[in-house]
């Protein structure tokens, strides 16, 4: 330990100079170099395309219930030509945009443009990313592709259309010509480029902007979560972007990349596009939830009033997930005609990684156990989330053995599967995050009787409509499939398809309840405290909002992320919580470990 | 770890080393990307029965391994421009950055040279696998060149006003960085793409 | 066509009829992993709960990180006993299953009685090529049939399958077996048919607007009456043989194929 007053602080003070403020609209609101101002800015898009993605999840479940019926309201607008009833050609544009639109264009910025942006520099104790400008041109390439989906939609043959995995051939002109698929995969191109940027600022920062004291292992698992994204992202989103060029090019230009010439021929391999796509797209599926992770370990050790369990183990597992994460990609192909050896090889790597997922659920356990549990809301979607997960988690052990899979392949369960990890659990977590750090973003506090009414349809909803979906899939029904009840086999589903998309008009509706709060707070809320949840981390211990510069005097940490209920404390500050910088009355010492090296 | 003291290195000097993470993050993202399409490459290659359709003639390899010379030169003379920065010989830095940039250009006047020659032949962005791998790979890759040449002569130009100095030159060391890494996903290409390409 | 498929549940939930002779190891499979599962999710609720109804506000959080060996190694004992009873129990059901049987085409093309079958996958429809009484594929006395499938019960059935044009895959959910057809390769399967009845085909990769249009009929039949058919069937395709329609004579030789990739 050294002393306080050798630290030279000026020296700390000048890393991070505090620039003027913006003052033009156009600076604080447009092109803002603020990591707080740019995390709103993809919360809104994020918020905005959540309900465009949930919208047409709405037109697939109407479908399913009533099929072949004209849509109520919508159906006017978006189908006129024929009587507002969807037709083929269009539920298949319907499903792709929903799942496209909702991975890369709600989930993805709200839980790591939005949580990313906000959460890194405050919880780490700097002024800002390490990029700020990249930042902003990040916030803005997202907006462009943005652009580019909305045009899909006015393509000339509709929208894209080959599923959001967008398998060749069927994606390519050959299968679905148009502009609208051709907009999608430069789309897709687009948000990859912005998601890379951020990436970069999200690892750099991290690594190179903790105040002294804030050691890697004493970061909020929500920096961990949101780091170990970001290192996905930099390494799996270019071979996706990869993949994408090439179905772009085989589009625009008539390369032959996907397109296989006769059986016994040369020429391309559309299972090239499979292999490129999933080395991207299994990671995609943790660069989804990581951040999810993070936040919930963090909030249920907040809210059960004690430290993580285990976090190194926590860490461990995240890590482990991340480094495994490439590996595992082949069980999206058992059914391609895959070499046994290779299939065989990724079942058992399948199964393995699921492993420190369970330590990770397990420290989730453990943590509320004997704690102090209080029931607000982000700790219920929290306890909401860890819920979901564990049941989306155990349903992949079937997805992941290759004989099950002969069977459920396809199947809704499928579908159920990952609605359950990637779906539910991200959105639980990410309303679990809005409405723990609105206070900080926006400086008020939301009602907790709305918040409560929104968790309940929330998780009810989204219980039944993806374990219908589970149920389904498990009774043979197939996705994608535009009239399940073409076959036979499937038509005694029919009752369990409209209860479930009863539900599922529920759970989009009680989304009104979030849209109400939100809204309601942000003009009349009360106003937020400086930490109206009581807990150690850096960004409660300053004012909500935070000023533009976050830390008047950088802090220097000098404890973890959770010390709840440390007898100490109590004993002497009357609480059970202390700030990660804060001193205690008998402590004048700085830890040695300052991250910052010269 | 150190004491915590963090008056060592001047601010600039942290401010590089965080360019530098920030550098190295991306031209590993760049990598992977080149990873994927070298995979994609390999895999078209290996499964066509002749690379380089049959009926195409003489491909123009030599111009392509002169576009290599071209490239490796550039690269060198760029590198000697970081090493001159670094000895304080300012006159030498300038003259082989000049260099480094005038083999760029020529590299990149010779690669359109290339394609002419290969549209000549006959081969078209939709001549099988290779064409696509000619025209939308080679072309992608010298896209990224002529990125890097900007760039080059930014640091030419900054060069010649003087603010490229041996304290202050992490600019020349990320372009260099950056144009080492065209170069050496260009001779992958070339390996992947021409050694070996009959077109008889 | 008789409706075949008895789904038991309420709701129509459950397994569809197993008409397989191999089907049975991944049913089982489901359902031993379904009871574990359910273990486990009981154990989860019941844990849950208690956490929250007992150690509310009221009760005195424990100050304690879990970092002693003495603590976390039970989580990692947890992690690892779920891993080798639950994941182990599946791997070593698959590994056995999948090499003795479902991706044994070895033994399968050994069988005498074994009925082989090329499948060409179109935008929107099946095409099924028998080999005709001289045993070779494309050849006049081949039987073609649309969307239809006519097998005998208790032989394997040996299925080569390719496609014309986009990704499809071909389905028999009550045979527990699929693959898919992908447009440059021809890919493989096979089952024994075990109950006469007629089953649904069906494709399972989004293939196109007509996607859920693609559908077959398999018949399972009684040997002696699959002899009649197929007998019967080639006699007319002989007589209806034109050699200048190429577009008919997409099938390939059986033997080139027969190699694992």
């Amino acid at each position: 330990m050294i002393a306080e007053d050798q630290l030279d602080r000026e020296a700390l003070e000048a890393l991070q100079p505090i620039h003027h403020q913006p003052d033009t609209f156009f600076s604080k609101y447009i092109w803002s170099l603020d990591h707080k101002v740019i995390a709103k800015q993809y919360l809104w898009a994020g918020l905005i395309f959540f309900l465009v993605g949930g919208t047409l999840a709405m037109l697939i479940r109407w479908q399913w219930a009533y099929p072949g019926q004209p849509v109520p309201l919508l159906g006017k607008i978006l189908f006129r030509d024929s009587g507002g009833v969807i037709g083929p050609a269009q539920y298949m544009q319907v499903f792709t945009m929903h799942g496209l639109i909702m991975i890369f264009f709600a989930v993805t910025p709200i839980l790591i443009g939005a949580f990313g942006n906000f959460c890194i520099p405050l919880q780490i104790g700097a002024r800002d990313m390490a990029f700020p400008w990249l930042n902003a041109l990040s916030f803005w390439v997202f907006a462009l592709a943005l652009c580019l989906v909305i045009g899909s939609f006015f393509g000339d043959l509709g929208a894209a259309g080959a599923g959001w995995t967008t398998y060749p051939p069927l994606s390519t002109n050959v299968g679905t010509p148009g502009s609208g698929q051709t907009l999608m995969v430069a789309a897709i191109f687009v948000t990859g480029v912005s998601s890379i940027m951020g990436g970069i600022n999200y690892v750099t920062t991290v690594i190179r902007l903790r105040a002294p004291g804030m050691t890697y292992l004493r970061m909020p698992l929500t920096v961990w979560g949101l780091f170990l994204t970001a290192v996905l992202n930099v390494l799996f989103v270019p071979v996706l972007g990869s993949a994408a060029l090439l179905l772009f090019l085989d589009r625009v230009f008539g390369t032959q990349f996907y397109l296989a010439g006769a059986a016994t021929q040369g020429g391309g391999d559309p299972i090239l596009f499979q292999h490129l796509f999933w080395i991207f797209g299994h990671p995609e599926v943790y660069i989804l939830i990581l951040p999810a992770w993070g936040i919930v370990s963090d909030l249920v050790a907040w809210f059960s009033r004690k430290p993580a369990n285990w976090y190194k183990g926590s860490v461990l597992s995240m890590v482990a997930v991340t480094a495994l994460s490439a590996v595992v990609y082949g069980h999206h192909m058992f059914m391609t005609g895959v070499n046994p050896m290779l299939g065989q090889g990724f079942m058992i790597l399948t199964l393995i990684i699921s492993i420190p997922a369970e330590l990770l659920f397990l420290n989730w356990l453990r943590t509320i156990w004997k704690g102090s549990i209080r029931l607000t809301t982000p700790m219920l979607f929290a306890l909401g989330m860890v819920f979901v997960f564990g049941l989306g988690g155990l349903t992949g052990l079937y997805l992941g053995a290759v004989a099950p899979d002969f069977y459920l392949h396809d199947t809704m369960f499928v579908v159920g599967h990952f609605h359950f990890t990637m779906a539910a659990a991200s959105v639980m977590a990410s309303f679990a995050g809005i409405y723990f750090w609105f206070p900080k973003m926006f400086g008020r506090t939301t009602s907790e009787l709305w918040g409560k009414t929104h968790f309940w349809f929330t998780l009810l909803g989204f219980l039944v409509v993806f374990g219908g979906q589970l149920l389904a899939g498990y009774s043979g029904q197939h996705r994608r499939l535009y009239d399940p009840f073409a076959y036979q086999y499937v038509q005694p589903l029919r009752a369990l398809n409209r209860y479930t998309s009863w539900a599922a008009f529920a759970l989009f509706f009680g989304q009104l309840a979030f849209v109400w709060n939100f809204f309601h707070s942000l003009i009349r809320g009360p106003k937020a405290e400086a930490n109206p949840w009581h807990v150690g981390t850096l960004e409660w211990s300053i004012p909500s909002p935070p000023p533009v510069h976050n830390f008047d005097h950088l802090p220097i940490v000098r404890r973890g992320p959770h010390e709840l209920s440390d007898p100490r404390v109590h004993a002497r500050l009357g609480r059970d919580w202390i700030g990660q910088a804060e001193v205690l009355p008998d402590e004048r010492d700085v830890p040695a470990t300052a991250p910052a090296r010269g | 770890m150190s004491s915590g003291v963090l008056h060592h290195r001047p601010l600039h000097a942290r401010d590089e080393a965080t360019a530098r993470v920030g550098m190295l993050l991306f031209l590993g993202s760049w990598a992977m990307m080149f990873a994927g399409l070298f995979f994609a490459l390999g895999v078209v290659r290996w499964r066509s029965p002749s690379w380089a359709p049959e009926d195409v003639g003489q491909l123009p390899t030599r111009w392509a391994a002169l576009n290599t010379v071209l490239l490796i030169g550039s690269s060198l003379a760029l590198q000697l421009a970081l090493r001159a920065v670094r000895n304080a010989r300012l006159a030498r830095m300038l003259s082989s950055l000049r260099a480094a940039f005038l083999l760029g250009v020529a590299f990149l006047a010779s690669q359109a040279f290339l394609f002419a020659r290969m549209a000549a032949l006959g081969v078209r962005w939709e001549t099988g696998t290779f064409g696509g791998a000619v025209f939308g790979l080679c072309g992608f890759h010298a896209l990224h060149a002529a990125v890097g040449l900007v760039g080059i002569g930014g640091v030419t130009r900054a060069a010649g006003r003087g603010t490229i100095q041996p304290a202050r030159h992490l600019r020349l060391q990320l372009w260099t960085q950056y144009w080492h890494f065209v170069g050496v996903v260009w001779l992958i290409l070339f390996a992947a793409v021409f050694a070996g390409a009959s077109g008889a | 066509m008789r409706l075949t498929v008895l789904a038991v549940g309420p709701l129509g939930i459950g397994l569809p009829l197993d008409a397989s002779k191999e089907g049975w190891r991944i049913d089982e499979m489901i359902n031993v992993t379904s009871l574990f599962v359910g273990v486990i999710f009981a154990i989860m609720i019941v844990w849950m709960g208690w956490s929250i109804l007992r150690h509310g506000p009221k009760h005195r959080a424990d100050f304690d990180h879990g970092e002693r060996r003495s603590s976390w190694i039970w989580t990692v004992a947890t992690a690892g006993l779920i891993f080798v009873v639950v994941d182990g129990d599946l791997l070593v059901r698959t590994l056995v299953s999948v090499n003795r049987i479902y991706w044994n085409f070895d033994w399968a093309e050994r069988q005498p009685d074994a009925v082989r079958l090329e499948i060409n996958a179109h935008q929107w429809a099946w095409q099924v090529r028998y080999a005709g009484p001289d045993g070779a594929f494309n050849t006049p006395d081949d039987v073609v049939t649309l969307n239809e499938v006519v097998l005998p019960k208790d032989a394997p059935a040996l299925f080569q399958i390719a496609s014309t044009d986009v990704i499809h895959s071909f389905n028999v959910p009550n045979m527990r077996m699929k693959v898919d057809a992908v447009p440059g390769t021809i890919n493989r399967m096979w089952f024994t048919p075990a109950l006469l009845g007629d089953y649904e085909i069906g494709c399972a990769q989004h293939c196109g607007a007509n996607h859920y249009k693609m559908q077959g009929v398999l018949h399972v039949v009684d040997p002696a009456q699959f002899r009649d058919w197929l007998a019967a069937a080639s006699a007319n395709s002989l007589q209806g043989y034109d050699a200048q329609d190429n577009s008919a004579h997409w099938g390939w030789s059986w033997a080139e194929n027969t190699r694992m990739k």
